[in-house]
């Protein structure tokens, strides 16, 4: 470990000279194509001069600053942060795999192709959807590939149709997402247990609009609901069902954001329950990592009759028999003739690293793992809420699944807020849960375990959230000054979001 | 199930706590009639050996080649043993994206560098924390073209743009009827200005050209620069190759307003086309437009330098359906394979590197052009790729390289039906001269067809 403090910016550490590369020497003529001369580069900028051992340094001190699912609970909720096994990543790193290049000829590609093909016949019996893209590198990149199935399927049958409508409790992307698409977005009200309200709402003389109502003024425009099951308070919604009849009545579609499909898998599938298109989070609930922002990967399902609009490529499977005993044999391919195809959303053929994770996570678990994960997903949590409920208010009673969410209306009262028990948590040695979302819950604390958690941590991490509690009437002005105990205090967003400084710049040439 | 925490007597104390006799109590909220009756019609669980054996048998099933000479957005590169042995801590594969600044001041010091070294390289002042590859990022930059641009409404898109960046952008563009993307077109392996002059009008927003292009080509910025601007269009340059970048002159000091692309060649590896790391950078009056996560420096309550995300007031957590992008998680590993690479590289690693690449692609250019099937299809400068016309069968030639175990350059038929017979071939630091002599000498043992005289 390092207890450096700081970590001088790598340009400020660059001496002339230094380098960290040597490469081998030329063994052909020197570059003689002198016609772009114009176009050369001069100035190599402020590219550090450093030696690899500067380099290894530099980065090993800064990612001590870094906390990381090894180092205990993450309980970000809806980002299901869960151990990421190591076999998966040393899989990713096979030669056979990192080496290949993704215009390589089919034939010479069998084996990507053959994962490919495999990981997706999992995850079509996981959501119970037959068609399947692996193409999008994320969760808000397979919700546009989904919305987009969804407006080329309307196009086909005569117009694309105006109106997505997206519950307020959805993740921001899902909004951001419509409107990518050329819609309009639609509020639905979610009612007193956080679920899709048919009826309309009165809130302080406000009409908050409630499905009924809105398909009944918009019906034909609809084109269809982005609905998240569990939804962001981690109830699953009792009415999906009757959600998808009122919007197949009128014609129009239900997407699911999947990001909280660690609640289902093995026990209730979308395809079962009305869902015409959907994405899941390889990065979530596949285990596969985060990376500190990605990359993730965001495979979308879909009913048969969005299938023939899926992104081109898509992968195929050729059975031959061959010899005495009629030995299946399979070549794999991808198809590009696909006329009703939305075309491509992604250059290659996605993230394909995260996919070989994905499938070495899926093998390992089986469909006895895979159940029990998500069982165990839900139990923890549960416990997490069974602790905590008597002491931080619980907005909404429903049962709740694979993630809890509080609010700090307790502890608001000694001028207490979420930040602050989210800081003090940090001090406590534990990343801190999402706050502030879903927006539907004022001062939210959204807490989501995942499997991964022995008893032993969720103990320690509810015995820091009740010491908290107790602090915040006690010392409330020690919540406020949290973290002390981390490299930095609180940082000022203010300020730099007023006067930004998005780049180092040499001191010569400011 | 080893990942699983599960042990009987602990089990049942978490049951206990909750109030439930078994686990499946707690899925009451789901109801019956909505849930799966049966288990997953899929194997069970396997043990660790049994996972790395079948990893192992797939990754097997794919050709090795002594050497690939194709390149076509997607580059075989030197990546340095430092770099994997970074990623592989947990600190940083294993973390979120950084909302608590507290105890992310790794990831985000990182991008804060990551984002100096890219707009640097693009001649640019601010680039953001990464987009997921080169044809999105083509798609980001042309809708942050719009709306820096107002009351344009079309984008012009060079013919020379790597076919799959034209399709991505042609699938995110298909929504918007308001919007129009026009195809400028390729004059002899490039993009003309007199072409450009013809197709600009008051509509246009932006100009996306390669900088090499698809074709490996030069484009002239500075040229198109000043003829696109002139008619209050914006230019974007698209690199799909950024190593290109530490040959060329700065695309925003050559005449580009916006700089995309793929930037995967910095210390990523092909794996089968992602994940690959698309970048942005723009100059200081539109990074309030930009797309995507931006790390910013500021201080602490005792007024240490620290980093956080910024101009969130952007994005889609706050702005919802007005955000500039629907972006969350990006590219993050990639980004930081990104930046250990260049730093490792230096002013100097990376000015090697161009010259290596340069040096390699002409040679095996200048060998090709020795035999008398091969023959220059335009002549414009190149980096480390060019388009040579096959007067023999192309097929044939390419089953003769596979032999050996040699992958040649990409078939351009499929892609530019007037370029049938072409082939873009790619050479880089990792070509040896003897890989360039063994697949000359294999193009030169094919038999001739000469399709003039058939
Ligand atoms: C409910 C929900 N939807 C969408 C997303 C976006 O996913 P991604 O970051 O993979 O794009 C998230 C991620 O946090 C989420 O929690």
């Amino acid at each position: 470990m390092s207890t450096r403090q700081r970590e001088p910016l790598i340009f400020e550490q660059s001496v002339p000279g230094k380098r960290g590369m040597d490469l081998p020497p030329l063994d052909v003529p020197p570059p003689r194509d002198t016609r772009a001369a114009h176009l050369r580069r001069r100035d190599f900028g402020i590219l550090p001069s450093v030696s690899e051992v500067d380099v290894i340094r530099h980065f090993t001190r800064m990612s001590h600053w870094n906390y990381g699912v090894d180092d205990g609970i993450y309980p970000l909720g809806s980002c299901t942060m869960k151990h990421n096994p190591r076999l998966n990543e040393k899989a990713a790193a096979l030669p056979g795999f990192t080496d290949c290049h993704p215009m390589a000829p089919d034939e010479l590609a069998q084996g990507n192709l053959e994962l490919i093909y495999t990981l997706q016949e999992w995850l079509k019996e996981i959501t119970g959807l037959p068609g399947i893209t692996l193409q999008p590198s994320a969760g808000a990149a397979g919700e546009l590939t989904g919305v987009m199935l969804i407006r080329a399927y309307h196009v086909s049958r005569g117009a694309a149709r105006r109106i997505i409508l997206i519950p307020d409790s959805a993740h921001g992307t899902n909004p951001a997402t419509a409107a990518m698409a050329g819609y309009e977005v639609l509020e639905v009200a979610s009612g007193p247990d956080g679920t899709i309200s048919f009826t309309d709402l009165d809130e302080g003389g406000k009409t908050r609009r409630g499905l009924n109502s809105l398909l009944a003024e918009f019906g034909p425009e609809v084109a269809g609901l982005m609905v998240t099951n569990p939804n962001t308070l981690g109830v699953f919604e009792q009415a999906i069902q009757e959600v998808a009849d009122a919007l197949h009545a009128v014609g129009a579609l239900m997407y699911m954001d999947g990001a909280n499909m660690n609640a289902l898998v093995g026990v209730a599938r979308p395809g079962d329950f009305g869902v015409d298109v959907m994405h899941l989070n390889l990065h979530k609930t596949f285990s596969t990592p985060h990376g500190g922002g990605g990359p993730g990967s965001g495979p979308v399902a879909c009913s048969a009759a969005l299938e023939p609009f899926l992104p081109v490529p898509v992968v195929r499977r050729d059975t031959r028999r061959v010899g005495e005993g009629e030995v299946e044999t399979h070549t794999y391919r991808w198809d590009w003739d696909r006329p009703k195809s939305i075309g491509k959303v992604h250059t290659y053929h996605g993230n394909f690293g995260m996919l070989v994770r994905a499938l070495a996570y899926c093998l390992s678990h089986g469909a006895d793992g895979l159940k029990q994960a998500t069982l165990r997903a839900i139990v923890n949590a549960n416990y997490i809420r069974a602790r905590l409920s008597g002491t931080y208010h619980l907005p909404i009673q429903s049962p709740t699944l694979h993630e809890v969410v509080f609010s700090d209306t307790r502890q608001a009262a000694h001028d207490v807020h979420t930040l602050d028990i989210a800081k003090r948590l940090i001090d406590c040695g534990f990343h801190p849960p999402t706050v502030y979302f879903p927006l539907i819950v004022p001062g939210a604390i959204m807490i989501e375990p995942t499997e991964s958690e022995s008893k032993a941590e969720l103990d320690a991490f509810c015995e820091a959230m009740l010491t908290i509690a107790r602090e915040a009437e006690t010392d409330p002005e020690l919540l406020h000054q949290a973290p002390t105990t981390a490299p930095l205090r609180r940082l000022d967003e203010t300020t730099a979001a007023r006067r930004p400084v998005l780049r180092w710049r040499s001191p010569e040439t400011t | 199930m080893r990942y699983l925490p599960s042990a009987p007597a602990e089990d049942r104390a978490l049951l206990e706590t909750i109030g439930v006799r078994n686990a499946e109590e707690l899925l009451g909220g789901i109801p019956d009639r909505l849930r799966l009756g049966r288990e997953l019609a899929l194997p069970p669980h396997a043990s660790e050996q049994e996972v790395a054996w079948e990893m192992g048998r797939l990754s097997a099933r794919n050709a090795r080649f002594c050497a690939q000479f194709l390149g076509a957005g997607a580059y075989d590169h030197f990546v340095p043993a430092a770099v994997d042995a970074q990623i592989g801590r947990q600190e940083w594969f294993t973390a979120y994206t950084p909302y608590q600044p507290e105890i992310s001041q790794g990831t985000l010091q990182h991008i804060f560098e990551y984002q100096t070294l890219i707009a640097d390289l693009a001649g640019l002042d601010v680039s953001n924390a990464s987009l997921y590859d080169g044809g999105t990022a083509c798609v980001e930059a042309a809708l942050m073209a719009v709306r820096v641009q107002k009351k344009r409404r079309t984008v012009l898109v060079s013919r020379g743009l790597h076919p799959f960046y034209r399709q991505v952008l042609a699938t995110a563009f298909a929504p918007h009827q308001e919007l129009r993307l026009v195809e400028l077109p390729l004059a002899a392996g490039g993009t003309e200005p007199a072409d450009l002059a013809a197709a600009l009008h008051e509509d246009v927003a932006a100009v996306l050209v390669g900088y090499p292009n698809f074709l490996g080509s030069v484009e002239d910025l500075t040229a198109l620069g000043e003829v696109a601007h002139g008619r209050g269009a914006l230019l974007v340059s698209v690199t799909q190759e950024p190593f290109a970048l530490g040959w060329l002159e700065a695309p925003g000091r050559a005449g580009a307003d916006m700089a995309c692309g793929e930037a995967m060649s910095f210390g990523n590896k092909l794996n089968y086309g992602g994940p690959y790391l698309g970048f942005l950078a723009v100059r200081d009056s539109h990074k309030r437009e930009i797309p995507g996560r931006v790390v910013g420096q500021t201080v602490d309550l005792e007024g240490r330098t620290g980093y956080v995300l910024t101009l969130t007031a952007r994005e889609q957590h706050i702005r919802r359906d007005k955000a500039t992008s629907n972006i969350c998680s990006n590219q993050g590993l990639a980004a930081l394979r990104a930046n250990i690479f260049l730093q490792l590289a230096g002013p100097q690693g990376l000015a090697g590197l161009a010259e290596l690449n340069a040096a390699k692609a002409q040679f095996l250019r200048s060998r090709l052009l020795e035999l008398p099937d091969f023959e220059p299809v335009f002549d414009r400068p190149f980096f480390n790729e060019f388009v040579l016309r096959y007067h023999g069968d192309v097929a044939t030639l390419r089953e003769a390289c596979l032999r050996e175990s040699l992958l040649p350059g990409l078939d351009l038929g499929p892609w530019y039906p007037e370029l049938e017979g072409c082939l873009l071939w790619c050479a880089t630091e990792l070509h040896t001269r003897g890989m360039i002599e063994s697949v000359v000498e294999v193009a030169a043992r094919v038999p001739s067809l000469n399709r003039e005289g058939a």
